[in-house]
């Protein structure tokens, strides 16, 4: 058996996850011995692999047409999907914006903006994705392993990491949980 | 005594006690939510439930008292299933953003029940539904979205505080904290206590001022008590890097038990006062920045020169919210080591003078305790307010009336506790001593006197008259108070004389709430006589962080020359030919004697600014340099004379 191969995508998120996954330094060397790490957001092959992968991680809540694509299309590629910090586990900070509909959001971004002057409108171009609700991946997909936090610690990430590449399913329990 | 199995443990416990205490009692730990040691037991979260062998579903351990022989697993499956279930619901009912809510990451319990049972996502998410949140109050910010509707603030509210602002309106998922009767906490009834922000176990209640400033495990807690009165609540000071966060009222304090006031929780940390960093000496009529060294030495010169003269020498004043050694060393220095005549307190004995009398005539201590209170099964609340001053002491009573005891109140003012009065009696000011005789001749009247008095049935009319009441008035109050176990509470103004043989008339117990902080060492000190300055040449006012009234300020003016030790600048400071500058209360530490006589140590939570030194030792380094050499001895003092109320420590 070769080495596990590893897919990571993010959606409605702020990178901040794939940031603090940078933030394991040397640690990183490590993880891509153990792993064959295929595409990810922030490497030149963004898409994973259409004969599937072992892993697929995502960053992000679902909050648009876009991004149920993305989230679909990890799921149908990968075995074990991880949900990757706040946003991917319950919604996070986008979320917020499930108390206001989706015009008045919209109508608060790009028009009344303080920045905005009077030129602003709200996009319409047909092939643009549509808004949705924010939802967290478990709403749109099934999520085998859930790695909260805000973002989740770089140790926290590299144990979930190395216990996968390994073969076996993280436990989060303990210090490893910790929503911020 | 019933015997209960737990886990495996046989426990011993008294009948009535419940699972969850008993649990607790052997040291097995139950996660709960709503329950609240200092609460009555409410059964609302079910985070609590236990399987009971032979009950048909789990069981809410915090409502269920043990029966005997009584067998409770904690820890099976089901009841650990059943635990995640509870908290997915909680979780799914309201939106509980944890990354932007100031007590997330080790201050919410609602987080911290999720990291025991190991959830790492809500099985359930949230259907986003808004609730309301509420940002009119001065301190405390209510955030709907984050309510588990436990309702450990509503029974804080009521049970510990006996204010009733908060409750409940609609029912189920639709269930809203509200106060008074749907209105803005900004606009409600609250009086800010701030009881249901401690209790709160999310971040649905927070304080405005602590809020994202630090979680608890960041700072220090420094356990000590609250100066801002003469009852001396236990509180818990939250300090980071010098910087107040927060104060709690400290649940173990036997004087409290984890109930403070405004004044104690929100006051400190939202004073606007512009604080002295440096010693100052007036120059050219102007007050100019100076040094420690020269600063002591002109006051120490120009007081020498004023040594031991009578009427015309050195007057000296000390504030009632200083220190037991403070005091000490006040009165050492100016009293017997430059032989002044007027040393004294800005309160000027006004609030101990009489009682310490009574005390000293009777040769014993003639008043209670205020843990009393909680026992007692009538009120009488004599011309002082304890809705505005002495809070704590007015939570108590609110506290218990709703449970059955009666109130009277008699103030000459407009007193807010009249409102939960079963008689309030408005007598014409001055008129106390008549009135308290008009009492006590209807208490004979109605024959439910408890001792012999002098005082006969035919003075009612007038005594009544004397206080511009009428004798009916006297007659439902003796009826209201005169009960078997009374207490009666009064400030300066009524006499103790008077009071203390109404009180031995109807076998009731008596305290007195007099003045500030260490109103009550400043008497056994003795320091009572009232300010007189006539042709006084030098005045030394230790006022610290405390306040003074605008007439004794400008009675001070004519005194040629003038010395403060003053924590804040104010209109003292400003006509003051020497400045020095104090530490405040929570920068300094020493020992205060409660109303009730209990002994207790302040400990210092934080650091002064450099130049800035506490009172106490501003008064050593004046007398260091006046050659006067102080004792450090307070403790013989503080038991010279008898006490209105017996000193424990």
């Amino acid at each position: 058996m070769g080495k596990p191969k590893v897919s990571s995508d993010w959606m409605a998120g702020c990178a901040g996850c794939h940031m603090s996954l940078l933030d394991m330094d040397e640690r990183i060397a490590k993880i891509i011995e153990l792993v064959d790490l295929r595409s990810t957001p922030i490497t030149d092959l963004k898409v994973p692999d259409a004969t599937g992968v072992d892993v697929g991680i995502l960053e992000g809540g679902v909050n648009n047409t876009a991004n149920e694509e993305v989230a679909l299309r990890m799921r149908s590629r990968c075995k074990i999907l991880v949900a990757l910090g706040d946003c991917a586990v319950f919604g996070g900070v986008p979320a917020m914006r499930n108390f206001f509909t989706i015009e008045e959001s919209l109508r608060r971004a790009y028009i009344e903006t303080e920045s905005t002057d009077d030129s602003g409108k709200i996009p319409n171009d047909p092939e643009l994705c549509v808004p949705t609700k924010v939802r967290a991946l478990q709403e749109v997909v099934p999520v085998d392993v859930f790695v909260p936090g805000c973002p989740p610690d770089a140790d926290t990430i590299f144990y979930v990491l190395s216990e996968l590449a390994q073969g076996r399913i993280p436990d989060m329990k303990g210090d490893k949980l910790d929503w911020h | 005594m019933v015997t209960v199995t737990i886990d495996g443990k046989k426990i011993e416990v008294s009948e009535g006690t419940t699972v969850l205490r008993a649990a607790q009692s052997a040291g097995i730990n139950i996660p709960t939510l709503c329950d609240h040691p200092y609460l009555t037991p409410y059964g609302g979260c079910r985070l609590c439930l236990v399987e009971v062998e032979g009950a048909r579903t789990l069981q809410p351990s915090c409502t269920l008292p043990v029966s005997n022989n009584m067998v409770v697993k904690t820890d099976t499956q089901k009841v650990l299933d059943a635990r995640k279930f509870v908290l997915t619901l909680i979780f799914s009912e309201r939106n509980h953003f944890c990354p932007y809510c100031q007590v997330s990451g080790g201050d919410c319990e609602l987080q911290n029940s999720a990291y025991h049972e190991g959830m790492t996502h809500w099985p359930l998410q949230p259907n986003w539904q808004p609730y309301p949140m509420d940002a009119s109050h001065p301190y405390i910010i209510l955030e709907n979205n984050r309510c588990i509707l436990c309702r450990r603030c509503v029974r804080a509210c009521g049970e510990l505080v006996g204010n009733y602002t908060l409750g409940f309106e609609e029912r189920g998922a639709n269930s809203l904290l509200v106060a008074d009767t749907g209105v803005v906490l900004g606009e409600s009834s609250c009086i800010s206590c701030g009881t249901c922000v401690q209790v709160c176990p999310t971040g649905a209640l927070i304080d405005r001022w602590s809020a994202y400033r630090g979680h608890d495990e960041q700072a220090i807690d420094t356990q000590t008590i609250c100066v801002g009165c003469s009852i001396g609540c236990g509180i818990n000071v939250f300090t980071r890097d010098n910087n107040l966060l927060r104060i709690d009222g400290n649940w173990d304090a036997p004087v409290n038990e984890g109930v403070i006031c405004e004044i104690g929780r929100f006051k400190p940390m939202n004073e606007k006062c512009d604080r002295l960093v440096t010693p100052m000496i007036r120059k050219n009529g102007s007050l100019k920045a100076t040094t420690w060294e020269e600063a002591l030495k002109v006051t120490s010169s120009e007081l020498k020169s004023h040594k031991g003269k009578k009427g015309d020498g050195i007057a000296a004043m000390i504030s009632t919210r200083q220190s037991i050694e403070t005091i000490s060393h006040f009165k050492g220095l100016f009293s017997e080591g430059l032989g002044s005549e007027l040393v004294t307190t800005t309160e000027e004995g006004a609030f101990t003078e009489s009682a310490a009398k009574v005390a000293g005539s009777l040769g014993k201590a003639f008043e209670g305790k205020l843990i009393d209170m909680l026992d007692a099964d009538s009120f009488m609340v004599l011309g002082t307010d304890l809705v505005k001053d002495h809070q704590v002491a007015g939570f108590f009573i609110k506290r218990v009336i709703g449970n059955g005891p009666r109130l009277l109140v008699l103030d000459a003012e407009e007193n807010p506790l009249s409102l939960l009065a079963n008689k309030a009696l408005k007598n014409k000011k001055n008129t106390f001593e008549d009135a308290i005789n008009a009492l006590s001749a209807a208490v004979v009247k109605l024959g439910l006197t408890k001792e012999k008095t002098s005082i006969k049935a035919t003075d009612l009319d007038g005594f009544a008259t004397k206080t511009g009441l009428k004798s009916e008035d006297y007659l439902d109050a003796a009826y209201v108070i005169a009960t078997q176990k009374p207490m009666i509470v009064y400030e300066k103004g009524v006499s103790a004389a008077a009071l203390k043989d109404f009180a031995q008339l109807i076998g009731a117990k008596l305290i007195s709430v007099k003045g500030k902080a260490n109103s009550l060492a400043a008497s056994q000190f003795g320091l009572e006589k009232p300010v007189k300055l006539g042709a006084h040449k030098a005045l030394v006012v230790v006022l610290g962080d405390d306040e003074i009234s605008q007439k004794m300020i400008k009675d001070f003016e004519k005194v040629p020359f003038k010395v403060v030790i003053a924590s804040s600048s104010s209109a003292l400071t400003a006509m003051a030919d020497v400045v020095l500058p104090a530490a405040n209360w929570l920068e300094q530490e020493g020992h205060y004697l409660s109303l009730d006589g209990r002994l207790q140590k302040a400990n210092r939570c934080l650091t002064p600014a450099t130049e800035v030194r506490s009172t106490d030792a501003i008064l050593l380094a004046l007398a260091e340099t006046t050659g006067i050499k102080l004792n450090n001895d307070w403790t013989t003092e503080l038991h010279h004379r008898v006490a209105a109320t017996e000193i424990v420590n």
